[in-house]
This record gives C-alpha cells, sequence and structure tokens, in this order.
C-alpha cells in the first residue's frame, strides 16, 4: 500500500513538471493554434543552456532559469518572426515542414556541437523530503510547487489582463480583433515568445530530475502534445490535470511493467490517447481532429 | 475565415494527367547511362543510393503528397521490409526474389493497420501517431534480439549469385534500383490522371466536401496508406540486398522517414516527377558532402538538409517541380 501511495504521489509531482513543460505548448498549439513541432527541441535547448551555466559558472539550474527564460523569449520571438510568421498566412501543411525542419535542424545542430553524450548536474539537494510516510527528491518538490504558481499566475494573465483578453479576441476573430485596434501579429509574437520562456523554466526544473542530451525532445514533445490534447486545448488547468494523470500512469506502469518496454511507454500512451480519447479528457469536441483539412 | 482551395493547398492538380512527356524520359535514360557507363565504382554507389531514395520518396508521396497522409513513420516500412526478406533468406533459406514481396506485403498490411488505428486524426496528430508508431517498431526491433539480433543487426553473407540477389558489380545495383525507381514511378504516374488518383486528391483537400460527393474517405485513406507503405517495404528490401547488413538504429530511425518526406516535399508534393527531382539533386550532394567532410561530423548532412526544407517550403511552396513549372509556364509546355 505504502509503495503503491509513492508511486502515486511521485508520479502526480512529476506530471506537474510535465505539464509546465506542457503549457508553453497549450500558449502556442492549443490556443495560438500554430503547430510547433520544434518545441520539444526548446525544450532541449534550454536544458543545454541551464546545464552550461550551471558548469561554467558553477551555478545551479534554478539560478540558471535567470537567464534561460529571458533568452528563451527571445529565442521564442526570433523563431517566430523568421520560421512561423511568413507560415501563417499559407497552407497549415507549410507551418507543419517548416517547424519539422526546425527540429531537425536543432536536433542535428546540437549533435554536432554537443555530441550524443547524456550530459548531467549533480543533485542540488543533498536530502530527500520525508512527508509521512513518503519520500521526495526536494527537486520534485520544489519543481511542483513552480508549476502550481505557474498555472495560477497563467490563469490570471489569460483570463484578467488586457494581454489575455486580447488574445483571446485575437483567436476568436483575427480580423474582428484587428478592427477592434488590438494589433493582432504583435499579440501572435508576444504569446509564441511567452510559451518558449515557459519552456525555459520548465527546462531549468527540469534539469536536475533528467538528462540533457540531443534527441531529449523527440520523449517530451509527444507527452506534450498529448497533456494538450488530454488537458482540451487550450485549458491551463486542464493542462496541470493532463499532465498529473500521465506522471501517475507512467510511474505505476514503469513500476509493474517490464523495464525493458518502459522506453516504449511515451509513444504507446500517445497512440492509446490518440485512439480512445482524441478530444481530452474532459471531451472537448475535435481536439485531435483539428488541422490541415480545416 | 474559409479559405479557398488554392489557398489552402498548395499542391497543384496535375495539368496533363498520366502522360509522360519526353522531359520525363530525357531525364531517366539520361541518368540511367550515366550512372551505368559514366561513373567509376565509387560515384555508382551515389547513383545506387539517388535511385532508390528516388523511389522511396515516391512511396511516400503517394501518401503524403496525394492523400494529404503526411508521415513522418515510413522508416518503420522501410524496416520491416528490409528485416521480413532478411529474416526468410537467413532462417528459412527462401531466395529474396520472394522474399521482397512477402516484406511489401507485411508492410502493405502494417501502413493499413496504421491508417485505420489513425482513422480519425488529422494533421498534427496523425503525423505525430506515425511517428510514434515507428519509435514503438524501432524499440521492439531492438528488444526482439531473437528475432532481428537486437542491437547488433543482421548480416547476409556475401556471396555473390543471382538466387541470393547478390552481385559484385555495382552496375548490377544501378539497374536493380532503377527497375524499383521506374516501377514506382509508373505506379505514381498512373495515379496522376485516374479516378482513384482524383480520390485522393479529394480526401486531401476537403474530406467533408470528398464524401459527400461519395468517396468513402477511411476505404482511401487506408489503400492509400497499404500502396505507399508496401512500396517502401519492398525498398527496404532492396536497400538490404545492397548493404548486406542491417542496423535497426539507422534502418528505423525517425531521421530515415523525415529524409522521405524531406526528399518529396524539396522536389514538389504531390507531382511525379517532384521527389525524383528532389533525390537527383539533394542525394549525390548530401552524399559528396558527407564522403568530403568525413563521416566524424554526425549529422551535418540533415542540418543543411533542414535548412534547406525551411527555405523551400517558405519561399518555394510548390518545391523544385513547381519552381520548374513557373519559369516554363509563360512559354510553350514541356
Amino acid at each position: 500500500m505504502t509503495t503503491l501511495g509513492q508511486l502515486i504521489l511521485s508520479g502526480t509531482f512529476v506530471g506537474g513538471i510535465y505539464a509546465l513543460m506542457s503549457m508553453g505548448l497549450t500558449l502556442i498549439f492549443g490556443v495560438l493554434r500554430i503547430v510547433n513541432f520544434a518545441h520539444g527541441e526548446f525544450l532541449m535547448l534550454a536544458m543545454y543552456g541551464a546545464w552550461a551555466i550551471t558548469r561554467v559558472f558553477g551555478l545551479n539550474p534554478y539560478i540558471a532559469a535567470m537567464a534561460i527564460v529571458p533568452a528563451m523569449f527571445l529565442f521564442g520571438a526570433i523563431v517566430h518572426q523568421i520560421i512561423v510568421r511568413p507560415a501563417l498566412d499559407k497552407p497549415h501543411l507549410v507551418v507543419v515542414f517548416a517547424t519539422m525542419g526546425l527540429s531537425i535542424f536543432m536536433q542535428n545542430a546540437a549533435l554536432m556541437i554537443m555530441t550524443a553524450d547524456l550530459w548531467d548536474v549533480p543533485p542540488i539537494f543533498s536530502h530527500s523530503v520525508k512527508i509521512g510516510p513518503f519520500y521526495f527528491k526536494a527537486e520534485l518538490l520544489l519543481g511542483f510547487a513552480v508549476t502550481i504558481l505557474c498555472t495560477l499566475f497563467l490563469q490570471w494573465l489569460i483570463r484578467s489582463t488586457y494581454l489575455g483578453k486580447a488574445i483571446r479576441a485575437t483567436v476568436q476573430d483575427g480580423e474582428a480583433a484587428m478592427l477592434m485596434g488590438i494589433p493582432v501579429p504583435r499579440i501572435f509574437l508576444v504569446t509564441f515568445a511567452t510559451g518558449s520562456a515557459l519552456v525555459g523554466l520548465a527546462a531549468c526544473l527540469m534539469m536536475p530530475l533528467f538528462s540533457v542530451f540531443p534527441t531529449v525532445g523527440l520523449n517530451f514533445v509527444l507527452i506534450a502534445f498529448v497533456i494538450v490534447v488530454l488537458g482540451g486545448m487550450g485549458s491551463i488547468e486542464g493542462a496541470l490535470i493532463g499532465g498529473m494523470c500521465i506522471g501517475v500512469v507512467q510511474s505505476i506502469s514503469s513500476y509493474y511493467v517490464a523495464p525493458a518496454y518502459g522506453q516504449m511507454f511515451y509513444f504507446i500512451l500517445f497512440l492509446l490517447v490518440m485512439i480512445f480519447r482524441p478530444n481530452g479528457l474532459l471531451g472537448q469536441k475535435g481536439a485531435a481532429t483539428i488541422g490541415i483539412n480545416d | 475565415m474559409r479559405e479557398s482551395l488554392s489557398a489552402r493547398s498548395f499542391l497543384v492538380l496535375p495539368q496533363r494527367g498520366g502522360r509522360v512527356s519526353i522531359f520525363e524520359i530525357a531525364i531517366f535514360a539520361g541518368c540511367f547511362v550515366f550512372a551505368t557507363v559514366g561513373l567509376s565504382q565509387n560515384f555508382q554507389d551515389i547513383a545506387v543510393l539517388s535511385f532508390l531514395w528516388a523511389g522511396l520518396a515516391l512511396a511516400w508521396n503517394i501518401a503524403g503528397g496525394f492523400a494529404g497522409l503526411i508521415s513522418f513513420g515510413h522508416a518503420a516500412f522501410f524496416g520491416i521490409g528490409a528485416y521480413t526478406s532478411t529474416i526468410l533468406f537467413l532462417h528459412f533459406g527462401l531466395s529474396p526474389w520472394v522474399g521482397i514481396w512477402c516484406g511489401g506485403l507485411l508492410t502493405a498490411g502494417f501502413g493499413a493497420l496504421l491508417a485505420i488505428i489513425c482513422a480519425r486524426l488529422r494533421g498534427p496528430f496523425f503525423i505525430l501517431s506515425t511517428l510514434a508508431a515507428a519509435e514503438v517498431v524501432r524499440i521492439a526491433a531492438l528488444n526482439w534480439a531473437s528475432l532481428t539480433g537486437g542491437p547488433e543487426g543482421l548480416s547476409i553473407p556475401p556471396a555473390a549469385g543471382m538466387a541470393n540477389m547478390v552481385f559484385m558489380s555495382k552496375t548490377a545495383y544501378v539497374i536493380m534500383m532503377s527497375v524499383f525507381l521506374v516501377a514506382v514511378y509508373a505506379v505514381t504516374k498512373s495515379l496522376e490522371g485516374s479516378r482513384y488518383g482524383y480520390y485522393l486528391y479529394s480526401v486531401r483537400d476537403d474530406v467533408d466536401a470528398a464524401s459527400a460527393a461519395g468517396v468513402n474517405p477511411s476505404l482511401v485513406r487506408t489503400s492509400a496508406m497499404a500502396l505507399s507503405a508496401g512500396l517502401t517495404g519492398i525498398g527496404g528490401s532492396l536497400f538490404a540486398q545492397y548493404f548486406l547488413y542491417l542496423d535497426p538504429t539507422f534502418i528505423i530511425s525517425p531521421d530515415l522517414s523525415f529524409q522521405f518526406a524531406l526528399l518529396a516535399a524539396v522536389g514538389g508534393l504531390g507531382t511525379a516527377i517532384g521527389p525524383v527531382l528532389g533525390s537527383f539533386l539533394i542525394t549525390p550532394m548530401s552524399e559528396l558532402l558527407r564522403s568530403y567532410l568525413g563521416y566524424q561530423v554526425a549529422g551535418l548532412h540533415l542540418v543543411i538538409y533542414s535548412a534547406l526544407l525551411i527555405v523551400v517550403v517558405l519561399y518555394f511552396p510548390g518545391g523544385i517541380a513547381g519552381a520548374l513549372t513557373r519559369i516554363a509556364g509563360g512559354r510553350a509546355k514541356l
């Protein structure tokens, strides 16, 4: 019983971190409906950044976040201007191929520069935290706490600020929003950049828990898309719930099912969700069926 | 905001259905003669790969370009085809001449299965599902050591002979791959003007309108995927007969799937000549680059491939074939 409880709770916390990583995609794909296949590579880039700062300056990844988050905001803005914006007025397929191209480009550039080796940062806290009969890594709890804060912040941003209102208006009807004086291109730019800044934050929190290597994004991008779909496209709290569900399923299945097939987990889970719940947990219609033909 | 058909699809409908032009015959004949007579052994290697990848890009194009089923999992079909003929040969002594057809049929079945599983999915979710399915196949191949040899892969004994489908001279492989290429090209060409070809276009461009007009979208999607996967599987078997060694980390890698898609997209999606031009231009370029810069610069050729892909899709949406058509457009038809 304790084992099961431990598995469920650690799964929930890991899932929270997955949710944080997916929130950037929730903004970019769920809200703006821009298919960013390079989302996983954004994460990879930010993880290498956090690792490099930790290694070179002897700091820890949490302090590195102060540099990584603005840097990823800038990087997102540049990618948006150079690759995404020219593709937006073209058929959907163009964005798909352009971001897929960017993803392959970043993966292989990382392979050339960093080789295929796995890199870690040393553990930050020497002790686990004991809550009742359960033990948790302090890094995990910290990451989960930041996720909750980010969820609340994003909710507030989308629901209560002018920027949030402008984003929602732009998504509902771009032309009408433009007629109301909303600078639509700038809204897209800011939202895309915010999405990639969130990935930067997630990367800093994940660095103490996961190794970084050139194709690290491939596992996580599928998880991120699953979470965005499960949560119901564009819903921030949905992403949190979706992420926690995935975390629990993963921790239980990796304990009870043969570990050799553990690495298949992300892919099989993705296919199962696509087959059985393409409309998300809350049943939002058409989540996974939108796309090129719409 | 409902966009017009031409705005939503950058793939153009063919002007002249199914007829083979002098221009196409000239390209094929010229490249074939050049590869068999004009090249030394080292460069014939590049020709073999150009022909093979061209055939595979065409096979991908049947699903991706014609039916709009963008797949980033075709390497799984390629790998299953390669493993099938090799395992049948190594364990049961079945000649690869029979084995490649078994591989083709098996992969066609897998293609149909994948299309049925993903029947409801559109756009990005279809693409990611194909990627995920291929990863499942790759990890299975790596772990199922008793069948696939696991991470060490499988080797075909290099005993040359017609019955083994193993040849000493590279010219034989050039002929083999060009037969494959011409066969896939003929299939694609016959789709271009045919009723079934228009079913594919209709499903790609507007599923709802297609089913309203009496096309059965799931049947069309499933059959297109099966055809594309089957041809890819045959290509995989031919690759195995050429390299005589199967490395699961290469033959079922996402990189290989991207390569098929990329050659087709750079050449021109939904056209017959596009993927051929894409492969004939890009494959020699990347092979020469690799041999001059050495294999130690891992990933360099894909960096260049992908940068090229981004530029082409953003600024030349019809690919090479589209650009050529535009240049030729004002003047007499090719």
